[in-house]
């Protein structure tokens, strides 16, 4: 077995094993999405034109989504490995430090799957249906977990740069600027003329309008590609970071 | 560190003594591959450590000072872990995490999360972690402190049945006594120098064969000085605030002498005791202190 296997099923027992990692995670979005939806919904009704005979809450699934797997989790917990001296071990072992990373990336997959599976199935419990149909709720699924994977590499560079929990904890906060900057609440062309500049120069954006488009509009390839661009280019370039922090730690 | 010179026998334990910040953890992590050197060159198991650091990771076997354990994983869960990133998998790495769970008395705990683990159960565990790949060249970081004296002799009888098997290894340590129970052969760093090196005997016997050990329970030192003062056989003289060490041919057969100068002198001192050289005296005649620590006390950090 790789060692990439051996730490990614190390690291998805973990989660099932340590709960309090994940819980908290997960009862955020659903909150949002659950004041969100009740504040805004009468503003919006579902023959507003953008919502093509939908409820707001199928606007605002996608954010929630994004919030529910876009975590610090493996930053913590790599960065509690630091600090308690089982890093050590790994860097000692006869492995590339890499595969220390990509084994954090097996479990924020895997996590991912299951927070955007709950947050869809609150989703469903609020009137919401997926236009691209069963298929497309899975690519919905499977992107979000892309995405949270991909975005993991954040928190982990942190961890390894600063080596410090709460710097690693609070880096979890500027994704907040991230997912706000975007058409989070109306789409693109509602926005003023600043906020829709500096959406649309925000990849998060692009990450929204992909998997909202198969929950409204059903198949979209330009905005389904455009999501898993952002989506690659986000993971490849936090990941080549990460790995290049992880090759120099010490060194 | 400042420029160490260092060579280790096949087979032996060799200790590495000093005290906290004297460089032994910095020079343990050069040789693990862990911290690269800034100048000079090391080689482990015959493997230059910056050159091939993957071939020397796959030799060596490490417990550093700071116990490395998974809190989320059973000790079972931990060792099978650890064998598959040596490339032992299967049911190969099953009977070897099953071995040396029984082999370091850890067979009750196995299917436990490392974090229920008393402190000498942790330190087993990790010492288990580095053997799960048979290494030629074992480091132990101070593979004690923090233990009690039960548990800390556990470890010296794994140490010494390790090292029965034909492992090399480097064993860094601040207690004195653990040094002269383990090591073949020992170095004492200070500062980042090593101050002196050799077997254990070697060291003790450089320094003189007996040491008398005036305790001055409230005397001026000067005054019992100048009213000992020159014995036949006597080496040298070191003076701690309460106490004065003779370093003496024969300790036994001085001390009725001493006791008469004394009463000569008409200086009232405390106990007088007669002891052979220990390593704690072989640091003070390297770095002029005492080796902090030298007592070896530790604490459990939980019951076992």
């Amino acid at each position: 077995m790789s060692d990439i296997a051996l730490l990614g099923r190390r690291a998805v027992r973990e989660i099932w094993r340590f709960p309090e990692a994940t819980i908290p995670a997960l009862f955020i979005p659903l909150f949002f999405l659950a004041v969100n939806v009740g504040q805004i919904s009468k503003t919006f009704p579902s023959s507003t034109p953008f919502l093509e005979g939908q409820g707001y809450v199928a606007f605002q699934l996608p954010v929630s989504l994004m919030l529910a797997v876009s975590t610090a989790t493996s930053g913590l917990a790599l960065v509690t490995e630091i600090d308690n001296g089982y890093f050590d071990k790994l860097l000692v072992a006869p492995i590339r430090r890499s595969s220390i990373i990509f084994g954090r990336f097996v479990a924020d997959f895997v996590r991912g799957i299951g927070a955007s599976a709950l947050v869809l199935a609150a989703g469903f419990a609020f009137g919401v249906h997926v236009e691209a149909g069963v298929i497309g709720a899975i690519l919905l699924i499977v992107l979000s977990a892309l995405w949270g994977t991909a975005y993991a590499g954040f928190a982990m560079l942190v961890a390894l740069h600063t080596r410090n929990v709460q710097a690693t904890n609070t880096s979890f906060l500027i994704f907040f600027p991230l997912l706000f900057l975007t058409p989070n609440i109306v789409p693109f062309d509602r926005l003023t003329p600043v906020m829709e500049a500096l959406a649309r120069a925000n990849p998060v954006s692009y990450v929204i309008e992909g998997i909202r488009s198969l929950v409204i509009q059903g198949w979209d390839p330009d905005k389904l590609g455009a999501c898993l661009l952002v989506t690659v280019l986000t993971g490849l370039l936090l990941t080549w970071l990460s790995v290049r922090a992880i090759k120099n730690y010490d060194r | 560190m400042r420029g160490i010179d260092l060579s280790l026998r096949q087979g032996e334990v060799f200790g590495f003594l000093g005290p906290n910040g004297a460089g032994k953890t910095t020079t343990v992590r050069m040789l693990c591959t862990l911290l690269p050197p800034t100048a000079g060159s090391a080689r482990v198991a015959g493997i230059d450590v910056v050159a091939d650091d993957a071939e020397v990771r796959r030799r060596i076997g490490v417990a550093l000072q700071e116990i490395g354990l998974d809190p989320t994983q059973s000790g079972r869960e931990l060792l099978e872990l650890q064998c598959g990133l040596y490339g032992i998998t299967g049911s190969d790495a099953q009977a070897r995490a099953t071995e040396l769970l029984e082999l370091l008395g850890l067979t009750d705990a196995a299917d436990r999360r490392t974090k229920t683990y008393s402190g000498g159960m942790k330190r087993r565990l990790d010492l288990a972690s580095a053997l799960v790949h048979k290494p030629e060249v074992l480091f132990l970081d101070e593979p004690t402190t923090g233990l009690d004296p039960a548990s800390r002799v556990t470890v010296w009888e794994e140490v010494r049945r390790i090292n029965a098997t034909g492992t090399t290894i480097f064993l860094t340590t601040q207690y004195l006594e653990e040094a002269d129970a383990l090591c073949g052969r020992l170095a004492i760093i200070d500062a980042g120098e090593i101050v002196a090196a050799g077997t254990p005997e070697q060291l003790k016997a450089e320094i003189g064969n007996d040491v008398v050990s005036v305790v001055l329970d409230g005397a001026d030192p000067d005054s019992v000085s100048k009213a000992i003062g020159e014995l036949p056989g006597l080496e040298r003289v070191a003076a701690e605030p309460d106490v004065i060490h003779l370093y003496l041919d024969d300790g036994a057969g001085s001390i009725a002498e001493i006791v008469r100068r004394l009463d000569g002198g008409a200086v009232k001192v405390g106990a007088i005791s007669v002891a052979r050289p220990s390593l704690d005296d072989v640091f003070l005649e390297a770095t002029g202190r005492r080796l902090e620590g030298a007592d070896g006390d530790g604490e459990e950090e939980a019951g076992e």
